[in-house]
């Protein structure tokens, strides 16, 4: 029965920031939380919410930046936040979404622009989520921007092995010891290309780092102003989860960047672009440095041996080499040649 | 005559929790030498510590079961006969949650009873830190840089060691030297770590600290609603918006409003220090803050809220002018006072406690040192036995 | 509203008279009550009201937002969020299909979020069996939630009304179940009053969240974690809207005979021939049918039996229950559902029964049925058993240590 004008929900408007200087002085995301010090997610929140601005709602599934964020009966959020269950940042931003669209759609609530954005960490976007987060970018009348902030383990619980682990990583769930020196032996899953492929009606999908503050924010702008659901997969350093000097938290994101460890993509409306500086790599512009050097940093690396970094490094290497779409999508180049029997 | 002793390990988060573990572990263990029985723990809503963030551990001594039960606590003992501070900037009071407020470094410790305190600093200059208590209580200071000893790999200097060997020496009831030296061994199977912690034993010397001595302040602290007080549906007032600053006759840039109930600095061990003349207003340390400490100053330079600032480090990261920021040790500070005030005021004045600032001793880190280097300063500190085995650094 | 308007309103317009399904009263009740979110999940028995509701906004009787989630626990999900904002929201769900939402069901009472769930009463797998056993909504009965068993489709229609009116209302804010007998009522058509949209309006207010509203207008975090220091006084405040829900209920009872002309007496329980009884049975749901021809039949053969039926499981109104139940000789409990291990081995309401009656200065024996599991039928010879064993009790005194299985093959 709608018509298409009731049944379209009206976008915000968010010009693209341009550079850092015009980067907007409101903090919707203020101090309280009692993340880590040199905590990448906290800032992830802070900078999500910048961008987005005072007309949002934002729900948080369980993890570091609900437990950290909002603990204890204090809050560092200016806009409404709620908490949503672990596997749930999918259903929330829909049934958020979906009560404002009834409500607006019969006049018992001023039409307007509202920003739904939910957030999740590694678990609850890659593994225990994943479902809901997939169910929910199928649902195109809803506009929400689901952001997965990427710790890479279950920082908030003690620091246990997820989907998202990267291969080798020392958790309390994957120690290392005499008998078993590579304890989590899975690859980190490939969560931004799969949702984007998986799923042609969702018309946003990006990965993001926070080390690039002003690419961080538009991305963000971009995903909440295009319409329908999105999802945003930010990649996080966690001093306390990879043991290293919180000052380095900033470095480490750039160093995943510039090893080709962590691509800088977006797909909009179909269409892959490779930006910032993994589009100088795959451009040739500029050169992969060695996984070494970000590997090394960390304590969670500490136990590799030789051959296991030139293992990760042979890995990477085979990303930006191999794949069908380099650091995107890990199909063998063959699929191409393949000729179909004369 | 045998009683129960409590003994309260605070700690900075997770780079230390093997550290506090080791302390609580080695306490117990050697009472057990002697027949008496103990536990160790650790505050459950600590876990999972937030690197930096005060947490803490006990260990608890009786002669026998029953009386240990008297002591027991699920969360706390009531007071302590023994506080331990790994890191000597824990001695400005520690606030673990919101709503906890600001608790003195002593606040537990019972008359007579002693707080120790891993320092460079002289006895004098750790007791300013320390709140006053009403009562005498002694310190002990074990010389050493506060050690993060990392979480997988342990980075080990010998400072759970040199903690539990200055142990017999401050509180006699709790253990003997040869129990705790025996304990150590069986524990650590290392006759270095025996060293050290005899060294430790040696060298403590404790010092009384009387009533009213010390820092005179009063922690601020709050009062819990009740339910019939507390708004329904889980829900509480969110943060209010921030507003343009007033100086002078100047009105502009942002302050953001900070939360009240969960302050964050007491988890801070070094703090920015802002050389106004240098910044070139590139908004980074602002922007890359995780925790919304800089205020947008009028003139648009960037001053730190030391309130909020709980010390990562990420400004002078991210900062491209050599020097503009640097991070300096929290004890060379007594108070939380604007920096871009000060050098509004007087520029000379403050480009003079700057350089001071910056020069000041001790040099401090989060404890992430290049391979080696704890070695070196463990060694050069002539208390510390000949350094560690360097954990798999 | 005063009296002479809503005789007025009553005259204006009649009601309806329809054949529909207890399943399908729900989904006319949520269309008279205009819900805006209505989340859906397949399993039997209960989605045969969701198959309604999409009918009716195909044929645009209805207007609400209906998303198919891909799972029951997103299912549950979205609702409450949809709630949280501020919009009035339906699921619901059967057997293993409500316990895969269970994570869901279990936040939403503190959040105090007035969410409504048809529960389609369902054994749980394994093995896999599509005929009802209260345990799938019994699961949840010391959460928060109000819980309701009903008899009829009428009465269906009518209660999902009262549970919106309810839960919605300020003081309560709580989430509540409908539990319908899975085939019984499920799946069984009735002729059912479908009563005028003015009246539901005039007896159905406007979902008004308030200062708990998630909305930019409303600036609050929800839900932020606690610890030691807090919990304690959280759950008290749901514990007093449960009990807020007791005034409530009897206020929204008043009205509704008041607007609709439809008299239920007590909300929490229903009595038949209770007055002059020596011994009762005591059930919940579908049960009362093959109970009540039993009791016309004893009645004719001069034996003063009557039955209860519980409506409200929770809140649960002890003070007048115990009240009622004391003056009898014996009291047989009859349970649709088991609870393994517990005192005499009975089911749920049996050891409320018996809890309640332990406030009571004359305590009858009470005896406990386990019967008519996995959907099995209640006949007539096994309500009469039951009978005979109560009016055992009675002339005793004394209660079975144990107990009793009915129509179960040995």
């Amino acid at each position: 029965m709608d018509s298409p004008e009731l049944a379209t929900m009206p976008l915000p408007v968010l010009e693209p920031i341009k550079g850092v200087k015009k980067a907007p002085l409101e903090e919707y995301f203020t101090s309280g939380h009692r993340t880590c010090q040199g905590c990448e997610s906290a800032l992830v929140m802070k900078l999500m919410i910048k961008a987005a601005g005072p007309r949002t709602v934002v729900l948080g599934s369980t993890g570091c930046m609900y437990v950290a964020n909002t603990t204890y009966y204090s809050t560092p959020w200016v806009v409404p936040w709620m908490h949503t269950q672990l596997g749930s940042s999918g259903s929330a931003a829909v049934g958020t979404a979906a009560g404002y669209r009834a409500l607006m759609r019969k006049g018992k609530i001023k039409k307007e622009p509202i920003n739904v954005i939910s957030f999740c960490g590694d678990i609850g976007g890659a593994d225990m989520g994943l479902s809901a987060i997939s169910a929910a970018l199928q649902h195109v009348d809803y506009n929400h921007l689901i952001l997965l902030y990427d710790n890479e383990s279950a920082a908030n619980t003690d620091i246990q092995a997820t989907g998202s682990t990267p291969y080798g990583a020392v958790t309390t769930f994957s120690p290392t010891g005499p008998a078993k020196r590579i304890f989590h032996t899975r690859w980190k899953k490939n969560t931004a290309a799969m949702l984007a492929a998986g799923h042609p009606e969702c018309r946003y999908v990006a990965t993001v780092c926070a080390s690039y503050a002003v690419d961080f924010m538009n991305r963000v702008r971009r995903a909440l102003t295009i319409g329908g659901p999105t999802f945003i997969h930010s990649f996080d350093p966690c001093p306390k989860g990879w043991d290293y000097d919180p000052m380095l938290s900033h470095e480490l994101g750039e160093l995943a960047v510039l090893t080709g460890i962590w691509p800088l993509f977006e797909v909009e409306d179909h269409t892959l672009r490779l930006y910032g500086k993994s589009k100088a790599i795959a451009e040739g512009r500029q050169k992969r440095l060695p996984v070494r050097d970000y590997l090394l940093k960390q304590g969670r690396f500490a136990h590799f041996t030789e051959d296991d970094i030139d293992y990760f490094q042979a890995k990477i290497d085979d990303m930006w080499t191999q794949w069908l779409i380099p650091g995107v999508l890990p199909f063998a180049a063959e699929v191409l040649n393949d000729t179909p029997p004369a | 005559m045998a009683r129960t002793i409590s003994v309260e390990v605070v700690y900075r988060g997770i780079f230390q929790k093997t550290l506090a573990k080791n302390i609580c572990r080695g306490i117990v263990l050697a009472a057990r030498k002697e027949g008496k029985i103990g536990i160790a723990f650790g505050r459950y809503g600590d876990s999972p510590e937030r690197n930096g963030i005060p947490a803490k551990n006990f260990a608890i001594v009786a002669p026998d079961e029953e009386t240990l039960q008297l002591s027991m606590a699920q969360y706390e003992p009531a007071e302590s006969d023994i506080t331990i501070a790994v890191d000597d900037t824990l001695c400005k009071g520690v606030e673990s949650w919101a709503w906890y407020g600001l608790q003195p470094i002593n606040e537990k410790i019972r008359e007579g009873g002693t707080l120790v305190v891993t320092s460079t600093l002289p006895a004098g200059e750790i007791v300013k830190f320390c709140h006053t208590k009403a009562h005498p209580y002694r310190l002990a200071v074990i010389p050493g840089i506060p050690s993060f000893s990392g979480l997988w790999v342990y980075k080990d200097d010998h400072t759970d060691v040199r903690i539990l060997g200055a142990l017999p020496k401050v509180c006699p009831d709790l253990v003997s030297l040869d129990a705790m030296l025996a304990a150590i061994k069986d524990e650590w199977k290392s006759d270095l770590k025996v060293t050290s912690a005899r060294r430790s034993y040696e060298q403590t010397t404790t010092r009384t600290v009387g009533p009213g001595e010390g820092n005179p302040e009063v922690p601020y602290k709050f009062d819990l609603p009740g339910w019939t007080r507390m708004r329904e549906g889980v829900t509480i007032e969110g943060m209010k918006l921030g507003e343009p600053i007033q100086f002078g006759g100047q009105v502009g840039g942002y302050r953001p409003q900070r939360n009240p109930y969960f302050k964050k600095y007491t988890t801070r061990t070094m703090r920015p220090v802002i050389d106004f003349d240098k910044c070139i207003k590139c908004t980074l340390c602002w922007l890359q803050c995780p925790d919304s400490c800089f205020d947008v100053m009028p003139d648009q330079t960037y001053d730190l809220n030391a309130e909020a600032c709980c010390g990562c480090g990420v400004c002078e990261a991210v900062c491209p002018v050599d020097g503009c920021i640097t991070m300096v040790n929290e004890s060379a500070f007594t108070d939380n006072k604007s920096q871009w005030e000060m050098w509004k005021t007087n520029k000379d004045a403050y480009r003079q406690w700057v350089a001071e600032k910056i020069g000041c001793r001790p040099e401090r880190s989060h404890g992430f040192r290049y391979k080696g280097q704890y070695e070196e300063q463990v060694a050069s500190m002539g208390a510390a036995s000949g350094g560690g085995q360097g954990g798999g650094e | 509203m005063d009296a002479e308007t809503a005789t007025a309103v009553t005259v204006a317009a009649a009601e309806q008279e329809a054949l529909i399904s207890g399943s399908e009263a729900v989904a006319v009740a949520s269309r008279l009550a205009d819900v805006d979110v209505i989340t859906a999940y397949p399993i039997r028995p209960y989605d045969t009201m969701m198959q309604y509701v999409a009918k009716q906004i195909a044929n645009g009787e209805q207007d609400a937002e209906y998303i198919v989630a891909e799972s029951e626990h997103s299912q549950f999900e979205i609702a409450k969020h949809a709630s949280a904002v501020g919009a009035r929201a339906l699921c619901g769900s059967s057997g293993v299909g409500w316990c895969y939402a269970f994570e869901a069901i279990a936040v939403t009472p503190a959040l105090r979020l007035p969410l409504l769930a048809m529960v389609g009463n369902r054994a749980l797998d394994d093995p896999g069996a599509f005929g009802t056993e209260h345990n799938d909504a019994l699961a949840a009965r010391d959460l928060g939630w109000m819980h309701v068993w009903v008899d009829t489709a009428q009465e269906a229609l009518d209660v999902t009304l009262i549970a919106y009116r309810v839960a919605e209302d300020r003081r309560v804010f709580l989430p509540c179940a409908i539990s319908t007998d899975g085939a019984f009522l499920t799946h069984s058509q009735a002729l059912v009053k479908i009563p005028p949209r003015a009246w539901v309006d005039e007896f159905l207010p406007r979902y008004d969240r308030g200062d708990l509203r998630f909305h930019p207008d409303n600036p609050i975090t929800i839900a932020p974690q606690v610890n030691e220091d807090w919990l304690m006084e959280i759950r008290r405040q749901t514990d007093q809207a449960m009990r807020n829900a007791r005034g409530v209920l009897e206020e929204a009872y008043r009205d509704f005979r008041r607007i609709f002309n439809r008299d239920y007496g007590n909300p929490f329980f229903e009595e038949y021939y209770t007055d002059d009884a020596e011994i009762v049975l005591v059930g919940m749901g579908t049960l009362s049918m093959p109970v009540k021809v039993v009791i016309r039949k004893l009645r004719a053969e001069g034996q003063r039996v009557g039955f209860v039926r519980v409506r409200w499981f929770r809140p649960f109104d002890y003070e007048r229950l115990g009240g009622l139940l004391s003056r009898f000789q014996a009291v047989g409990v009859v349970d649709r559902d088991f609870s393994m291990g517990s005192p005499y081995n009975s089911g749920v309401l049996a050891n409320e029964i018996r809890a309640t009656l332990y406030g009571q200065p004359k305590q009858p024996p009470v005896v406990s049925f386990i019967t008519g599991l996995g959907g099995r039928e209640v006949t007539i010879p096994n309500v009469r058993e039951m009978f005979e064993h109560t009016r055992k009790a009675a002339e005793t005194g004394a209660s079975p240590r144990d107990t009793l299985w009915i129509g179960v093959r040995a």
